[in-house]
């Protein structure tokens, strides 16, 4: 798998600012979804990284270990630690496990770098941006692309693909242009297109499950 | 095909963590008896059996079928221990019978609860008029009431709100607590001929009607389909959702048995039918306020009229998951498996219901009918019909699915009662089709007879040759049918 530069912007950062706000950061989506949408961006960010790959064998679909190197990051290590501890369960089990924490992990992760600040007051689940102009990059970056019909790269391939399956593309998106939309998935190698579509299957379970 | 692991790892820190939200066995139980509506069968479901169809074997009719249903739960959860992402019974009759039949049978599961849902709008008027004529002196229309209950659902299921978990644990019990405490006090109070187990004996069941009576009843247990749809969210699959299943058909048909036994108790078996005719789903509660006083019957009468709206929006919630998870597949327009980003809500599936409950209403009131009669008795009998129709071409599937694939479970759980379910379902069916000009209370040689169970007949001819248009010309389609959600990542798991 092509390697991404560890210096640029994280796709778990880039999702969290398309899917929130990008001056008072308030969340856009239903907080299980965007839950859903994070936890799949930090497997995102794992498989672009080189350090798991998605595995499927008969059907069963999990998450195979590449590269056990330390990623340098906690929210990442912390993610990866688990896979490493308890390497049977299947994808849709990391989905839902990282789902679980992934909007608190990434805001403080994101808080730490400087780009969100901390939630004022207690209760307060809501981290606005530092700078709205980087909060609106990615989602505009996107937009930007789909309207010239430019190619995306691999990590904005990825953000595009977790923001239509969350369905958060009806908000963000200015065009969302089926045969672009459908193209751009299929031009990513096959475990990224594997985790758009468990993400996408993920969130039509959260969808139909009655609770 | 893919099989569910026998085995997954259920230590480490992974599991444990998720082990937190799964579900237990009362959870389950909860879940489906609530989806059944406890006190909206007992006073409105059993006092409009008792009254059109003149048959006083109804208590009868609720252990029959609850035998037949737990029967049929034996190869129904051990299909679901071997199917994946087993939703439904549309899921199972694509697997054990092919993909057109699971999408005759979606057909048929979308009319079945539509009818079901729409025909209570037909209900809530009876069970909320006497309340605010009671504190506010106004009586309107049913419609009125009917239009009110349709918006509030039509809100709450785009809001997707479920009547959440405790809310609904909380209603279910206190419904369950005045039923019991209304069959307490009517076996406390016989009439003067004294207690009589008449309405168990076959003698007052196995009559002309009987049939009208099975498709009324059976529509009090149509929650049920849903148990297995927490295999994947339950602490333990293989045991949480066999164990809830029969625990709640159980407490289900008993409940119910009694509490239809108990109102002939004090009426008297012979002058049942009557009285259910004079003071319809309000029978219950004039009952109670002659032997208990007003206010534990106007208690009654509101828990009824919430009784009638969580069942509402338990309805509409089934329904629009169904046309989502269609969509999903592409069986019917993507545009139907859209989730609404704010809120989470199969948003076209829960709309397309709502078009559907107003055409209804609105037709009802156009061409006067009544709603007690004509929209919850028939258009609620209609829906008991295909639910009928679904049990019974589900349990062939389990047959069909486990000839394919032997060996995986013993002849018992795969062969010996799925086929004594599937023989008793077509047979009790029959009875059903036959008895069907009294569901509908018009002349054996009516035509409207025929023509209402032939609708089913032709949804299912329309999804037999949908599924064959798919398999022609979208191959891909085709492979994904019952798959619901998973359809994004094909037949894995």
């Amino acid at each position: 798998m092509v390697e991404v530069d560890l210096s640029g912007p994280r796709l778990a950062n880039d999702l969290f600012f398309v899917l929130h706000d990008d001056t008072t950061g308030r969340m856009r989506l239903s907080s299980r979804l965007t839950g859903l949408g994070l936890a799949a961006a930090v497997l995102g960010e794992l498989m672009l990284t080189g350090r798991v790959t998605v595995e499927l064998t008969d059907g069963w679909v999990g998450l195979a270990l590449v590269d056990a190197a330390p990623t340098g990051d906690t929210l990442t290590q912390t993610a990866l630690d688990h896979i490493i501890a308890e390497p049977s369960h299947r994808f849709r089990i990391w989905l839902q496990f990282l789902a679980r924490t992934a909007h608190t992990d990434v805001a403080a992760r994101m808080t730490a770098d400087g780009l969100l600040h901390p939630p004022r007051g207690r209760l307060s689940r809501r981290w606005a941006p530092v700078l709205a102009n980087t909060a609106a990059w990615p989602g505009g970056r996107l937009n930007l692309a789909i309207q010239r019909r430019q190619p995306l790269d691999l990590q904005d391939g990825v953000l595009l693909g977790l923001l239509v399956a969350t369905s958060g593309g009806q908000l963000v998106l200015w065009d969302q242009n089926p045969t672009y939309l459908s193209a751009s998935t299929a031009a990513l190698p096959a475990p990224l297109q594997e985790l758009i579509a468990q993400t996408e299957a993920a969130v039509g379970d959260s969808v139909i499950s009655r609770r | 095909m893919s099989l569910t692991e026998e085995t997954e790892e259920r230590a480490g820190a992974v599991s444990a963590a998720l082990a937190q939200d799964r579900l237990g066995i009362p959870s389950v139980v909860f879940f489906v008896i609530s989806a059944s509506a406890p006190l909206t069968v007992i006073a409105g479901v059993v006092s409009t059996a008792y009254a059109a169809t003149g048959v006083t074997g109804v208590p009868l009719a609720f252990v029959l079928l609850g035998a037949i249903l737990a029967v049929f739960t034996v190869g129904y959860v051990t299909m679901a221990r071997h199917v994946v992402n087993a939703g439904a019974f549309y899921a199972y009759t694509a697997k054990g019978l092919g993909r057109p039949a699971g999408v005759a049978t979606a057909w048929v599961a979308l009319l079945a609860y539509n009818a079901l849902q729409v025909g209570l709008y037909g209900l809530i008027g009876s069970a909320v008029e006497p309340l605010l004529s009671e504190w506010f002196g106004i009586s309107p229309a049913w419609w009125v009431i009917a239009l009110a209950a349709w918006a509030l659902t039509g809100l709450l299921g785009l809001m997707r709100v479920d009547v959440n978990g405790k809310v609904l644990a909380v209603l279910l019990l206190t419904e369950v607590a005045v039923v019991v405490v209304f069959d307490i006090a009517n076996l406390l109070h016989p009439v003067a001929s004294g207690y009589s187990l008449d309405v168990f004996g076959p003698s007052s069941f196995f009559v002309p009607g009987m049939g009208a009576v099975i498709a009324i009843c059976i529509a009090a247990f149509s929650g049920f389909e849903s148990s297995v749809v927490f295999s994947e969210e339950t602490k333990d699959p293989r045991r949480t959702v066999p164990i809830a299943t029969y625990i709640a058909i159980a407490v289900i048909s008993g409940l119910y048995a009694l509490s239809s036994w108990a109102m002939t108790v004090p009426v008297g078996s012979d002058k049942i039918v009557a009285t259910s005719r004079e003071q319809g789903p309000g029978l219950l509660f004039n009952l109670a306020g002659q032997h208990l006083g007003a206010t534990i019957a106007t208690i009654g009468s509101v828990l009824f009229a919430t009784s009638i709206i969580a069942a509402l929006i338990a309805f509409h919630n089934t329904i629009s998951r169904y046309i989502f998870a269609l969509g999903r597949e592409r069986v019917l327009p993507a545009a139907f498996g859209r989730t609404s980003p704010r809120t989470g809500a199969p948003v076209n599936g829960s709309v397309a219901q709502s078009v559907v409950g107003l055409a209804v209403i609105v037709i009802c009131v156009v061409f006067g009918l009544d709603p007690l009669v004509q929209l919850f008795f028939t258009v609620g009998s209609f829906g008991g019909l295909g639910v009928l129709l679904m049990l019974a071409a589900t349990s062939v599937a389990v047959l069909a699915f486990f000839s394919k694939n032997p060996g995986l479970e013993n002849a018992w759980r795969i062969r010996i009662a799925p086929g004594i379910a599937a023989v008793l379902l077509v047979v009790v069916l029959g009875f059903a089709l036959v008895n069907f000009d009294t569901v509908l209370g018009v002349a054996p040689d009516s035509l409207l007879r025929w023509v209402l169970p032939a609708v089913y007949f032709i949804a299912i001819g329309l999804g037999v040759a949908w599924a064959l248009a798919l398999r022609a010309n979208r191959p891909e389609v085709y492979a994904n049918i019952g798959l619901g959600a998973e359809a994004a990542v094909g037949e894995s798991k």
